[in-house]
């Protein structure tokens, strides 16, 4: 399993945010997970990027435990998962080229490999004429192509997004929606956050709702309504 | 790009942002080091003062009548062959009535009714090696001498030489204690800096540690920081304490810091400026990424 975790609580003050989750992921999955606001889907995909760790229970992820990690571990971890967040944190004074190419600039890949990667990507993403504008010169689409992009640079084995369309219009949402779908039938897990499940085809992705802390299983976004 | 390409990249353009407060902080830690300096110079005068009067302190042994000149001579050889002994002088009855003469005039007549019956003895002066100029060395010495056959009494400063050892070992710990003091000061100002700048930087750390960063990869742009800016203080501070110690050279004698001590100086800023960086960043906090990175 890529990502496996056992028992997994976590609580901020009094507030548990997680409540014993158990949950495997296998190896180029699609996992949605679902569930309002305050949930814990945030705090899940913390966990399995490590930015946070759980009081009990573990996470183990491309072959990294959440109980035997050392500090050098989150570097090579985080190499094999690529993060996108709904407010895309891009780095402002940055080109969409160097924010592309950060990853792989930071694990010392060479000048000419960085480019191939980036370039190929812009194109991917239909970015490639933005590749010298700032992040603020972009629409929130283009924004979040960038993050996508910059997620998948160093080829990744899970693709971790948080809530990825909430800032963004329908249209935008969508071709959002195409690109991980994109991603996923490359070969890599995917595993989504969304408050909106009903913006994933059915039959694409395992579907979960998490509330209070709490995950459970459905077959397709309807079965999340029932569920409700 | 190399790892040290992008992270000599990465630090540039650390450096290159927030040139206002970076230009705040460097004042601020200019001005430490003035403190700094002006304490160090005044400590260093004060110290060469004190050496210079350790360094005067000699043995004066002073020989039996019965020896004639050349068994005198022959003692200062030995004598000189001691341990301990930098140089040796020796000083006959003839010359030492000289000396009397020459340096207490108004006791000359006092010398010339007694002739006949008595007269100045001759003696050895003896000057210490460095390192024996202490208060235990000089009574080891000095009994030494005292001990060997022709010599009647070995005298040197015993009445202050314990006193102003004391003092000189007290000056040193004190030196030691508050240049400390100073430097960790300085260090502090440099890690608040530093952390500040990681605050407004917290996006950047953030984002280099969930792409994977090595930690050193995020914290080596924030030691650079710590460390130019420490180098920048330490420099501008020796300048504006050259420039008050060259206004104050008319009314107070003394010299500048020697080129060990500035350059001392200057490396001192540049390791309490990286110390300062490493506390401010806090390594360790990066590595977990998110809200709770720094």
């Amino acid at each position: 399993m890529l990502i496996e975790i056992e028992g997994a609580s976590r609580s901020y003050g009094r507030w548990p945010a997680l409540d014993q989750v158990t949950l495997q992921v296998a190896e180029g999955e699609f996992v949605v997970v679902s569930g309002p606001s305050g949930a814990g889907k945030t705090t899940l995909l913390r966990l399995i990027w490590m930015g946070d760790m759980p009081d009990r229970g573990f996470v183990q992820v491309a072959g990294f435990r959440s109980d035997m990690m050392k500090r050098s571990h989150f570097a090579m971890l985080r190499r094999k998962i690529g993060i996108v967040f709904q407010d895309f944190r891009l780095l402002p004074d940055r080109t969409v080229f160097d924010n592309v190419a950060l990853p792989l600039v930071v694990s010392g890949a060479s000048g000419r490999a960085v480019r191939k990667r980036v370039f190929s990507l812009l194109a991917l993403m239909g970015l490639s004429h933005r590749r010298n504008s700032l992040p603020h010169q972009l629409s929130g689409g283009e924004q979040q192509r960038v993050a996508i992009a910059r997620a998948m640079a160093a080829h990744p084995l899970i693709l971790l997004a948080d809530e990825p369309t909430g800032n963004l219009d329908p249209e935008a949402s969508a071709r959002v929606i195409q690109h991980l779908i994109d991603i996923n039938r490359g070969g890599t897990a995917v595993v989504m956050a969304t408050h909106d499940p009903r913006r994933i085809p059915p039959g694409s992705a395992r579907f979960l709702f998490l509330d209070g802390g709490r995950l459970t299983n459905a077959e397709s976004w309807q079965d999340l309504e029932e569920t409700r | 790009m190399s790892l040290w390409k992008a992270l000599g990249r990465e630090t540039l353009n650390h450096i290159g942002t927030r040139p206002g407060s970076r230009a705040v902080t460097l004042v601020m830690v200019s001005l430490a080091f003035v403190v700094f300096n002006t304490f160090l110079l005044v400590s260093w005068n004060l110290e060469r003062l004190l050496q210079r009067e350790l360094q005067s302190v000699r043995i004066e042994a002073f020989l039996s009548p019965e020896l004639t000149q050349s068994e005198g001579r022959s003692l200062a050889d030995l004598v000189s062959t001691m341990n301990g002994v930098r140089s040796v002088y020796y000083v006959s009855v003839f010359e030492a009535e000289a000396l009397f003469r020459a340096e207490m005039p108004e006791q000359e007549r006092l010398l010339d009714l007694l002739s006949g019956q008595f007269r100045l003895p001759a003696s050895i002066q003896v000057s210490l090696e460095p390192g024996w100029d202490n208060e235990t060395g000089v009574r080891s010495l000095a009994a030494a001498i005292q001990g060997l056959e022709g010599v009647t009494e070995a005298v040197f400063g015993e009445e202050y030489l314990p006193g102003l050892s004391k003092t000189v070992s007290a000056f040193r710990k004190l030196l030691v204690f508050l240049g400390t003091v100073l430097a960790v000061s300085i260090a502090l100002v440099v890690a608040y800096t530093v952390r500040l700048s990681a605050l407004q930087r917290s996006l950047t750390v953030e984002i280099m540690s969930i792409v994977g960063a090595p930690d050193w990869f995020i914290i080596a742009p924030f030691v650079a920081e710590g460390t130019l800016t420490g180098l920048a203080g330490a420099l501008g501070g020796l300048l504006i304490s050259a420039v008050l110690s060259g206004m104050l050279q008319g009314a107070v004698g003394h010299s500048f810091l020697p080129p060990r001590l500035f350059w001392t100086v200057v490396l001192l800023g540049g390791a309490t400026g990286a110390v300062g960086a490493v506390l401010g960043i806090r390594p360790g906090k990066t590595s977990r990424g998110g809200n709770n990175q720094i």
